[in-house]
């Protein structure tokens, strides 16, 4: 066992929790709602709490293990940023070409337009999305083709913020949980339910645990979750030649700064009107009317237009 | 759903159907296989044939069945590490709608090209597979339990004589499936037991007249799923 999890037996060892949730063989949910009353009823302050718990509950392991496991994780999407900032990330197909390394000598060059930090964030999720592109070894979070918006928006305000790990790591366990309520009541998937249940789940986790960073407040948690993912409602699924390059990359970027945008607008305490839950059952029924030709078959959208068409049919015979 | 399914897995980008899952067919294909390779000739079919060169299918499912993991950062040399081992490799592409959209096809050989044994399997997922057929006979694998493969000549008793050797160590049976050629008059039976095979049993069955082959596959355990140590 790490010396991390030693340093969380007094967090954990501190968890007010009721005798009622002690001893359940499993915690069912429907959604965030259902999670928070029961929060409430058992007396858990935060979401990450809860969900250190619903996992250890669910898949009958220690809260020690579930925290190691998580440790593995950040450490794994930490060597992915590191990855893909190391060289300039080419794919065979040409499409991703050193985009992150054209963003790392654009900030160096004091070209930033509002303030490093903010080039960081898009260099970062260009670095992290490139990475996997060019089979770097990433965590999907949810999806591998969403596996750059946290590494961009969270590490990185996380770094610049010098957080302590085990907050880090509560913070995944935060975005870990919203990415559960929305597989529960939608899906993440791009081929069921379009690029909004990968690009827009990986936004909406990641704001909120950008805002759980900086508040306990569990209402601005669900605000920044419902945020970002109202933002990108009804984004297509529409890859160029099918690969994850194109658009995909760049809407790494997007969503890491939507992210951003969701945190800070929900740390100054504006609420969303529409809650988390309802948000995510919108997504569902937007994913269930959209046509199939927009759901990852590269067959609408951008895959469809005439440069697509044409990319692709110059890969035809690569076939190999 | 466990909350890793959500943050993971960890793997070797840039896709979880076509990357992760074909690894995964891939290592589950050498498992039921259960011998060293010579030979191998991979079928890819449909989304796998038309975007799998972008996604590195070929050197994912490759790497799987040279048993890399899906997060392993070797599976990008695959190739390499085939040829060191001089391991003839082959793949072919191919569309048959009548198939899933992420389809493989595995040929293992003997190094003189004989002895096929032909595993296929399909990626359904957020890196998840499973093994849909074993020498053509429908099986439903995904490294979930443990399984027995047992190929013979179909003669009476047989079914009493692996009943036997498993119910005498208390291993249960939890699914079975029989079936044979009549032309080639070779059976095979495919069980899933609630308990691993021992190695002892295993060899006692391959010493018996008429059983041709044994393979036992262990459930995918930690040594699969196995999460970072640093």
């Amino acid at each position: 066992m790490s010396s991390l999890s030693t340093s969380w037996a007094v967090n954990m060892s501190a968890l007010k929790r009721t005798d009622q949730l002690k001893d359940v063989k499993r915690i069912h949910i429907q959604g965030l709602s259902s999670a928070r009353r029961l929060m409430t009823e058992c007396d858990i302050s935060t979401l990450a709490s809860f969900f250190v718990l619903y996992e250890a509950t669910n898949q009958e392991l220690s809260e020690f293990e579930v925290l190691d496991r998580m440790h593995a994780v950040l450490t794994a999407m930490r060597a992915a940023l590191r990855e893909g900032l190391e060289h300039p990330n080419r794919t065979p197909s040409d499409m991703i070409d050193g985009g992150a390394f054209l963003m790392n000598t654009f900030i160096e060059g004091g070209g930033s337009l509002l303030c490093t930090p903010f080039s960081l964030v898009v260099r970062n999720a260009l670095a992290a999305a490139e990475n996997n592109a060019c089979m770097g070894r990433i965590v999907a979070a949810p999806t591998a083709g969403a596996s750059g918006v946290l590494p961009g928006a969270y590490l990185t305000i996380a770094d610049q913020h010098a957080v302590p790990d085990e907050r880090v790591i509560q913070g995944l366990f935060v975005a870990g949980g919203i990415g559960e309520c929305i597989a529960i009541q939608a899906s993440l998937s791009g081929s069921r339910h379009g690029c909004q249940a990968e690009i827009g789940s990986a936004s909406s986790m990641t704001a909120a645990a950008l805002t759980s960073l900086f508040s306990d407040d569990q209402n601005a948690i669900e605000s920044a979750a419902a945020f970002a993912l109202k933002n990108v409602l009804g984004l297509v699924c529409d890859p160029v030649a099918g690969l994850v390059e194109i658009p995909c990359v760049k809407r790494n970027v997007m969503a890491s700064v939507n992210a951003v945008a969701s945190a800070e607008m929900a740390l100054a305490g504006i609420k969303s009107v529409i809650p988390f839950d309802e948000v995510v059952q919108a997504m569902d029924r937007i994913g269930c009317d959209m046509p199939n030709s927009l759901k990852e078959t590269s067959l609408g959208g951008l895959a469809a237009t005439p440069t697509a068409v044409r990319i692709a049919a110059r890969f035809e015979n690569r076939r190999t | 759903m466990s909350i890793f399914d959500v943050m993971g897995p960890i793997m070797i980008g840039p896709s979880s159907s076509h990357t992760a899952g074909a690894a995964k067919i891939g290592y589950l294909a050498h498992r039921v296989y259960g011998k060293p390779i010579s030979r191998v000739q991979i079928a890819l079919y449909n989304s796998f044939a038309e975007t799998g060169w972008g996604h590195g299918t070929n050197k994912a499912i490759l790497g799987g069945i040279l048993g890399l993991r899906v997060d392993d950062p070797r599976i990008k040399r695959s190739f390499e590490i085939a040829a060191q081992a001089g391991i003839d490799v082959t793949f072919e592409q191919k569309i048959d709608p009548e198939k899933h959209p992420n389809y493989a096809s595995v040929t293992f050989r003997d190094a003189d090209g004989s002895h096929p044994f032909v595993v296929e399997g399909i990626s359904v997922g957020g890196g998840a597979a499973k093994i849909v057929r074993i020498n053509g006979a429908g099986v439903d694998f995904s490294g979930k339990h443990n399984l027995l493969f047992v190929t013979y000549r179909d003669t009476p008793g047989m079914m009493a004589l692996l009943g036997d050797g498993l119910g005498a160590r208390s291993i249960n049976v939890a699914y079975a499936q029989i079936s044979r050629n009549k032309n080639t008059g070779e059976a095979m039976a495919i069980m899933k037991l609630d308990q691993p095979c021992p190695d002892e049993l295993v060899r006692y069955f391959r010493s018996q007249p008429g059983i041709t082959d044994v393979v036992a596959i262990n459930k995918l355990g930690s040594e699969y799923e196995r999460t970072e140590e640093d």
